[in-house]
């Protein structure tokens, strides 16, 4: 068990370090700022996994980390935005219109 | 009223208390700390979350295997487009008028954003723009019926179903 | 017969996280690209944590298990949201 477990783990961390070209390529800002999130996640899955070998004590960890994880996204968003908005009911203004357009 | 205010308070504080054993542990020590923390974190959540609207916890859970089901095929679906070798993609936008209060939108965003082929990108002018992955996979039809789903879990009532 | 488990939804759980890194490459545009990872990364951390759940020796470490798929599950939710509009803006040049 302890092999395989920690296999899962390399393999959730091969998944990470694949996700992570995107990450440095990207080329909006968006798809880098996903790269929080991503680590956030795949952190937790890395923690979980190794909780039965390691010790039960790293699901105290991940529980931070994935907290942590979602602050530190939400953080991103809001130093990355204009006016520094964050909170997703906030109206947007003026309406572009969306038909048609699937470009990125 | 003050009957159903009561009630409201120790469901904060029964879930809350709940939180901190999951957390926490059973040992004695445990237990006295969360003599302290508890009363604070349930102080904290009525100053932040006063709402007289209260969420109907079991039509949450009621939903719940609805909700695990649909992320299931969410998930097997964007894998299996992004397996694919011809990775059968057709993104569009849609917009839905919503009509329900606030924090239900961004929780109807949540939920979508979990579900297959769907991605909440905001609001404009009370109308939630949709991401979908393939526009004619019929996505979007799961759309009022989450909406109906959410605003019954707010008002603890059944709302009218209406079309997006 | 836990240890079948835990085997299944493990490896089912790497599946999807390794799923979902393939659709954040391939995939043509920022929206599409979030489709993939929160959906697939959500349900692999899901399958890992009740892969895991099946080694738990007390309710407490499963009930912990739960708690953070959950809070992963919310974050997830609220964050692709947020980084959708925050892209959307951008392309339009807000």
């Amino acid at each position: 068990m302890t092999v395989w477990l920690t296999f899962m783990a390399m393999g959730v961390l091969v998944s990470l370090a694949g996700a992570l070209v995107r990450v440095w390529r990207g080329p909006g800002r968006a798809d880098r700022m996903t790269g929080a999130q991503l680590a956030g996640t795949s952190g937790v899955a890395v923690l979980m996994l190794l909780a039965p070998i390691e010790g039960w004590a790293t699901l105290d960890v991940a529980a931070i980390l994935a907290l942590f994880g979602a602050l530190a996204a939400v953080g991103f968003v809001k130093a990355l935005s204009a006016d520094g908005g964050g909170d997703p009911e906030e109206e947007d203004g003026d309406p572009v219109p969306l038909a048609g357009d699937r470009n990125d | 009223m003050q009957g159903f205010a009561f009630r409201h308070l120790l469901g904060r504080i029964a879930f809350l208390g709940a939180l901190w054993v999951v957390l926490s542990g059973l040992e004695p020590k445990a237990l006295a700390v969360g003599t302290v923390a508890v009363p604070a974190a349930v102080w904290l959540s009525l100053r932040l979350l006063p709402g007289p609207r209260h969420l109907a916890v079991w039509r949450a859970l009621r939903h719940l295997p609805a909700f695990l089901g649909a992320s299931l095929l969410g998930g097997l679906d964007v894998a299996r487009r992004a397996l694919s070798p011809r990775m059968p993609l057709a993104p569009g936008w849609v917009e839905v008028p919503v009509h329900l209060p606030d924090g239900g939108r961004v929780a109807l965003g949540a939920e979508l954003s979990l579900m297959p082929g769907t991605l909440a990108a905001g609001t404009r002018n009370d109308r939630l723009l949709i991401h979908l992955l393939d526009v004619n996979a019929g996505f979007e039809d799961a759309i009022p019926r989450e909406e109906a789903a959410i605003a019954a879990m707010i008002d603890g009532e059944p709302a009218p179903r209406e079309g997006g | 017969m836990t240890d079948l488990a835990t085997h299944v939804f493990t490896g089912l759980g790497v599946l999807f996280f390794l799923a979902g890194s393939v659709g954040f490459l391939r995939f043509p545009d920022i929206f599409s690209r979030l489709h993939a990872l929160t959906k697939a990364d959500n349900l692999g951390l899901g399958f890992i944590a009740l892969g895991v759940a099946f080694q738990a020796g007390s309710w407490r470490q499963v009930a912990l298990l739960a708690l953070i798929w959950a809070l992963v599950l919310l974050a997830a939710g609220t964050v692709s949201q947020l980084v959708a509009r925050h892209a959307l803006r951008e392309r339009d040049g807000r």
